[in-house]
């Protein structure tokens, strides 16, 4: 109880009449990767919002380093070292990559005018050793002129570069080519040894069993299983993410018989 | 099951190092002068100023040329038209450009323009002819700008569509104008108009006129505040992706009021060259009512984007200049006035056609 990062207790989230979290309650241990699972509509994205600071909850506490958050918004969790690459990329397509990198972040004199050529060659740096992602000429292109994987190549880039304590990636691996996502999943692995703990929210099990210690799968906006890796297995997740709990129920029934 | 054999595996053809090699961006970088320029120059096309001002030198060369061989059919280097037309029309419409293309890049955009023009015009000669020039000056573009937060506020907290909104406030600060001075003309006194008035607003250098030297002014801290500072960045992040500014934690109110008081003070700066240039300023006159639209116009030439996020503040230069060539070649070569209208007009469509056609091909 005391080693977890972020501890969130009892969330629920009400859109008007629709519930779309229902007391949902888990922990991030810290250097911890945690897999969060679930099929369309199980409450990921907006459980990967509520941590990210970006949406308020209804109802449910959120525990930081073992010591409540009142007010979680975005400059609160931003201050505590949360990260977020959110799914739909959240980039500006007409801003150049590095202008997009470093935007709200941006590095700049005494007087808040930035420091182009420093940011540039930062950006590059990142895009080249993290995800090694072909066909980007320069970090001074539109995000506009990338392809989708391209583009969340440079959501990924941003979110590494300025991770510090929790790192929230938000189907990542969707747009991405086979190389690209490979280095990925090596660089989530390595990240553990960094002190940063990494949440990986994916419809790709397999991607999620090669490097998560942990899964939690979501159903209907509910918590239905919480597991270590070694207590599980692709068989297992695969039937409750289809299945729900009944899934899960019956698969280990099967392997009973 | 078990005696069926597997499927061949087939050879794909011999990897070569192209092919397995992952291409770095450290790769691309150019290493020759010629390819150092043309690496630069796909990173300038495109995005609003470069396409734009080449239009704008090539018109430029015509006029220049048609002005040195036939200078009494086009006298377009004539001194009188250099400082007396071109250096006072240009510099005031391109400083409501960049005001109105600072508000466009945050994605909004302001139709009562014109009306706080007319307010402030009259603000600057009412509080002149009491206190004096400098607080005449601080007033209309404080005025200027706190006309344009009121609207910004209402916008931003309301959620109205700008152009709901805006055009409502226009009818209110056209008639704000006529209550505070009435339909007679408000007049600057020529006792003031002389003298540190004349030489700051409208002075005579020969072949320009102070205004130039406002717009260069303008333009310069207009650039390095939109294209290089940090809040300039958050006013290109918010227009281009409200979410994606929000998400990492770039207050959108915050930003786009700023735009809309950048955008305020400027049409202040604006009101005092107007009012000084014409010694006057009548209430309910429509004097001022083309400038919402030209202002709108020049920015859309230069470039900028009706959908917020793109836009250069070379390039809304460049327009403005351009509608005012435009303009003054057709005066100089003698065209009836709807020809103005109807060439302004085709000058405006076809540049933004053209500046679409590009946006899409921005790398």
């Amino acid at each position: 109880m005391s080693n977890a990062l972020l501890r969130l207790d009892g969330i629920t989230k009400k859109y008007g009449p629709n519930t779309v979290l229902d007391n949902v309650s888990f922990e991030i241990g810290k250097n911890e990767v945690v897999g969060l699972l679930g099929d369309n509509g199980a409450g990921k994205s907006t459980l990967v919002k509520i941590m990210s600071g970006v949406v308020p909850a209804t109802g449910g506490d959120y525990y930081w380093d073992g010591s409540k958050v009142e007010h979680v918004n975005r400059e609160e969790t931003e201050r505590l070292g949360v990260e977020t690459i959110f799914q739909d990329s959240a980039l500006v397509p007409q801003m150049t990559i590095t202008r997009n990198i470093f935007m709200g972040r941006e590095i700049t004199n005494a007087l808040g005018f930035m420091k182009m050529k420093e940011m540039d060659t930062i950006a590059a740096e990142v895009l080249d050793s993290v995800v090694s992602i072909e066909g980007i000429k320069s970090p001074k292109q539109l995000v506009q002129s990338l392809s989708g994987g391209q583009a969340q190549a440079v959501a990924i880039a941003r979110a590494v570069h300025f991770k510090r304590s929790l790192l929230i990636l938000d189907e990542p691996t969707s747009a991405l080519a086979v190389r690209a996502t490979e280095a990925l999943l090596d660089y989530l692995r390595q990240l553990k040894g960094e002190g940063v703990s990494s949440v990986l929210v994916t419809h790709n099990l397999h991607h999620a069993y090669q490097v998560c210690d942990r899964h939690i799968v979501m159903n209907h906006g509910r918590k239905i299983l919480d597991v270590r890796k070694e207590e599980t297995s692709v068989e297992e997740l695969t039937a409750a993410v289809v299945g729900g709990a009944e899934g899960v129920r019956a698969y280990r029934a099967s392997l009973g018989n | 099951m078990s005696n069926e054999s597997k499927p061949e595996v087939l050879e794909a053809p011999a990897s070569t190092e192209s092919i397995t090699r992952v291409r770095r961006i450290s790769d691309n970088q150019p290493k020759s002068g010629l390819e150092a320029f043309k690496y630069n120059l796909q990173f300038i096309r495109g995005r609003g100023a470069f396409e734009i001002s080449i239009v704008l030198l090539v018109l430029l060369a015509g006029y220049v040329v048609a002005g040195l061989i036939i200078p009494n059919d086009f006298p377009f280097l004539d001194s009188n038209n250099l400082s007396g037309v071109i250096s006072q029309a240009v510099p005031v419409l391109a400083i409501l450009g960049i005001g109105a293309g600072i508000l466009m890049v945050a994605d909004e955009f302001d139709l009562s323009l014109g009306a706080s023009l007319t307010f402030n015009a009259i603000v600057f000669i009412q509080v002149d002819a009491k206190f004096g020039l400098f607080p005449a000056i601080i007033a209309a573009i404080l005025s200027g700008a706190l006309i344009a937060l009121i609207n910004g506020a209402i916008v931003v907290f309301t959620k109205i569509p700008s152009f709901i909104a805006t055009l409502g406030m226009s009818f209110f600060w056209a008639g704000a104008s006529i209550w505070e001075n009435g339909t007679e003309a408000a007049m600057i006194e020529d006792k003031n108009r002389n003298g540190l008035m004349e030489f700051l607003f409208a002075h005579d250098f020969g072949v320009f006129r102070s205004q130039l030297v406002w717009l260069v002014i303008v333009g310069v801290s207009a650039w390095f505040f939109l294209h290089r500072h940090r809040l300039g960045n958050h006013i290109f992040a918010v227009g281009g992706n409200t979410a994606a500014a929000e998400a990492i934690s770039i207050n959108p109110r915050k930003v786009k009021l700023m735009a809309f008081a950048i955008y305020g003070g400027l049409v202040g700066l604006a009101s005092i060259m107007i009012a000084v240039r014409t010694s006057s300023m009548q209430a309910g006159g429509n004097a001022t009512q083309d400038f919402t639209l030209f202002a709108i116009a020049a920015a859309v030439v230069g470039g900028t984007s009706l959908q917020g996020g793109r836009g250069s503040v070379i390039g809304m230069i460049c327009g403005a200049a351009l509608i005012e060539l435009i303009k003054n070649g057709l005066i100089l070569g003698q065209a009836p006035y709807f020809y103005i209208t109807v060439f302004v007009g085709i000058t405006i469509v076809i540049a933004s056609i053209f500046n679409k056609l590009m946006e899409g091909k921005a790398r």
